[in-house]
């Protein structure tokens, strides 16, 4: 009995051993770098894939990676953790979070790291509408990650039935399109309203036709912005919801339902909603979907959209051997083969245009033709300064207000010119406030 | 304990003189023994370290929360604490001027006192059934009681789902009916739903003591009641609900307390305040101003806020305590 017990436990030392020897270091010899994270379900399965063939690439680092909640609940995650001193490493940030990290005095700008560090990475490399928002004064604040911006789902069984060969490019005609589907009884719920449509159908809205959102090219020329939004078509496009809303046209999903589950399940025709759904779409949708880009308003030039999603920030506070591991982190990242694995899997765009050429040369885009739709739709036109995108203070909290004041549009508490003039005289104080803690950087 | 262990080897180890000093400066200190109780600590060091882990319970989840909630409350301050600017008092009168934070307030009144009444009264109900239930008396407690064993978190999220105005069953249930349900646009469904899940959650609290008070009351008064000729309904109304009326005191604080402080997870799954902040009451004003939003200057100021109405609630709430424990029957 005893015998068996010392020959299991020898047994056992022995494979550990020959383990060790063959994944060369140790773990406890490499050194660990901590990265929070704030994308989840497929999405987070890739991360935690990319970070496992990250720490299969090399032997000196071991990345770590954690699930931190959503992008608000991350941030609010790090902000509790740097003051304590119990940050991590990197940080996944999204875009509406860029000035609130970009002034947090807390980051260390990604061309310092990489330079310091000796990696040579060509910034001008990265596609135009990413470089646009990310580089600040000609350098880049933090690493474009998951970019994305919100395309039209649609199914294609359902369009056809109504006699239809694809959306309409313009509001007008979608409107019709969607009251059609309603009037033949062909589906019950035309389009589903996503979960961040502030994002996707009044952000993005806005830049595409053109209009300013903010004054001082949407912030981008000083933080004494101002919102400008309650006197543009974004007046229009709210009460253009509104009645769809009243009408059964456009659903909301409300709490305890993903409204891209709506989508995929064949439950609503359409949805308006980011292009990293394609790994949900490609998944779980049984019937013929395909995607377009967001209709513009009738008889305009339409521009650019906005990107979304997140960049990935270096932290400040962590010793020479952590900030090295990082910077190998994001030029592993930033490889064109990464980058080009990361686009497939996850359906954000390919950020840097040596890793878009390659997709292209392979022909992927001719085998996957809604992959190109993000791409087309950001390079729509010459950017303005209102399509460029959005460098406000406190988004996060001027964002909030928004949806709350058009929640009071959808419950029939306020007019949209009301709720609209409302939202911007708060967002205008968060501004004022954001302007006086900042004044000088 | 280890204070006064810490003592006595001092002692062992010091000389004569300076443990004659310390006892003298001991009698200095130590206060006279009239008027003690007769089982007093006579070494004040080994009563303080026997305080000491409560002490430090209050210092770390109390103390120092507050001074912090305190210091932020009469800033403006970016996140990261990089920037901060004293503003004085200007966090309390935006909070005080805002509209949405009145909308809040009175709507909090108003989901407290309703949660408070009906938890109450539907609790009654029950308790009162319990004792003319005959069989099956531990399957019926146990039904009761089964709410509280799930968390609320939980219990949000099935909640959300049931009434879900487009996959959800009963919500479909409420549409055949014909009645418009839905809470994503309609505040006044959106609070009941949230009322009805609060309630839902806290009967089977508020039932424990009320089958307790009610089984309080002595047999022998309800006997003679009867024999007077006063019916079930009668004797509880007149004899049972008046002698259990310390207790009645003591679960309306409660459930004011649990309408106002710990509803916060029942909102957050099922309407995250929403529609337009008509379920947005002034805890998760404070969660979402704050932990969502980043404003901690405004969200300090509100929780300074709470802190009064909880200092309010526990001034009353040793009241009823005390009125409890003087009841004589």
């Amino acid at each position: 009995m005893a015998s068996t017990y010392v020959k299991s436990v020898t047994g056992l030392l022995a494979a550990g051993a020959l383990l060790m020897a063959a994944t060369g270091a140790s773990a406890e010899e490499r050194v660990k770098i901590e990265w929070w994270y704030a994308i989840s379900g497929k999405l987070g399965e890739t991360v935690q894939q990319l970070i496992s063939d990250f720490n299969k690439s090399q032997d000196k680092y071991e990345l770590v990676g954690t699930y931190k909640g959503n992008y608000e609940e991350t941030m609010a995650a790090m902000v509790a953790a740097y003051r304590v001193n119990q940050q991590p490493a990197i940080l996944q940030s999204a875009e509406r979070g860029f000035m609130t990290m970009l002034n947090s005095g807390a980051v260390i700008p990604v061309d310092q790291l990489m330079a310091k560090q000796g990696y040579n990475v060509d910034w001008n490399d990265f596609i135009k509408p990413v470089a646009g928002f990310y580089i600040v004064n000609g350098k880049p604040a933090a690493l474009p990650f998951n970019s994305s911006t919100p395309i039209l789902w649609y199914n294609a069984d359902a369009f056809q039935a109504a006699g239809f060969d694809a959306p309409s490019d313009t509001w007008q005609g979608l409107e019709k399109q969607l009251y059609a589907l309603k009037e033949k009884k062909i589906t019950d719920c035309p389009m589903a309203l996503p979960g961040d449509f502030q994002w996707s159908l009044i952000e993005n809205y806005s830049a595409i036709n053109n209009y300013p959102f903010g004054t001082k090219a949407n912030g981008y020329a000083g933080l004494d912005t101002e919102f400008v939004y309650n006197k543009t078509g974004v007046v229009g496009q709210v009460a253009r919801l509104k009645k769809w809303v009243d009408d059964g046209v456009l659903k909301i999903a409300g709490q305890g339902v993903a409204p891209i589950s709506l989508y995929t399940s064949g439950t609503c025709a359409t949805i308006i909603n980011s292009t990293a759904s394609h790994s949900a779409v490609e998944a779980d949708a049984k019937f013929k979907w395909s995607a377009a880009v967001i209709p513009h308003e009738e008889g305009v030039q339409p521009k650019n959209g906005t990107i979304g999603g997140a960049s990935l920030w270096a932290i400040k506070g962590k010793p020479e051997e952590v900030q090295a591991g990082v910077a190998a982190f994001f030029n592993y990242v930033a490889q064109p083969d990464v980058q080009e694995w990361w686009s497939k899997a996850t359906g954000y765009v390919p950020v840097t245009n040596a890793a878009y050429e390659k997709m292209k040369a392979e022909g992927y885009f001719k085998d996957h033709p809604t992959r190109e739709i993000p791409i087309e739709q950001l390079s729509r036109g010459e950017p303005t300064e209102n399509s460029r995108g959005f460098r406000f203070g406190n988004h996060n909290q001027s964002t909030a207000i928004l949806i709350e004041e058009i929640q009071a549009v959808w419950t029939g508490k306020k007019t949209p010119q009301e709720a609209l003039d409302n939202s911007v005289k708060r967002g205008n104080e968060i501004l004022r406030q954001y302007e006086k803690l900042h004044a000088g950087k | 304990m280890p204070a006064s262990d810490a003592i006595d080897m001092d002692v062992g180890a010091a000389s004569r003189p300076r443990f004659r000093l310390r006892r003298s400066l001991g009698s200095l200190v130590r206060p006279s023994e009239a008027g003690l109780k007769a089982s007093h600590f006579r070494r004040p060091w080994l009563a303080a370290g026997l305080v000491a882990p409560q002490l430090l319970i209050l210092l770390f989840f109390f103390f120092i929360p507050t001074w912090k909630a305190l210091s932020l409350a009469f800033v403006q301050v970016d996140p990261f604490g990089g920037t901060m600017i004293f503003v004085g008092l200007d966090n309390f009168t935006s909070l005080f001027s805002s509209p949405e934070y009145r909308d809040s307030a009175v709507l909090t009144l108003w989901f407290t006192v309703v949660q408070c009444f009906v938890t109450l009264f539907i609790a009654g109900l029950l308790a009162f059934a319990t004792d003319q239930v005959m069989r099956g008396r531990a399957i019926y407690k146990g039904v009761i009681l089964l709410p509280y064993a799930i968390a609320p978190a939980i219990s949000g999220v099935l909640w959300a789902f049931l009434f879900n105005p487009t996959v959800g069953p009963l919500a479909q249930m409420l549409h055949d009916l014909g009645y418009a349900w839905d809470p994503n646009r309609r505040p006044f469904d959106a609070l009941l739903l949230v009322s009805v899940a609060a309630i839902w959650k806290h009967i089977c609290y508020d039932y424990i003591f009320l089958v307790a008070a009610f089984l309080a009351v002595p047999a022998s008064v309800i006997e003679a009641a009867a024999i007077d000729g006063a019916r079930p309904v009668r004797r509880f109304l007149t004899v049972t609900l008046p002698m259990a009326a310390p207790t009645i005191f003591f679960l309306i604080v409660m459930n004011f307390v649990y309408g106002l402080f710990e509803t916060f997870g029942i909102i957050d799954t099922i309407t995250h305040g929403g529609p337009a902040g008509s379920t947005n009451t002034l805890v998760y004003k404070v969660y979402q101003d704050g932990f969502r939003q980043l404003d901690l200057g405004s969200s300090a100021a509100q929780s300074v806020v709470l802190m009064a109405i909880a200092v309010l609630f526990t001034i009353l709430q040793f009241r009823a305590v005390e009125r409890k424990v003087n009841y004589q029957v």
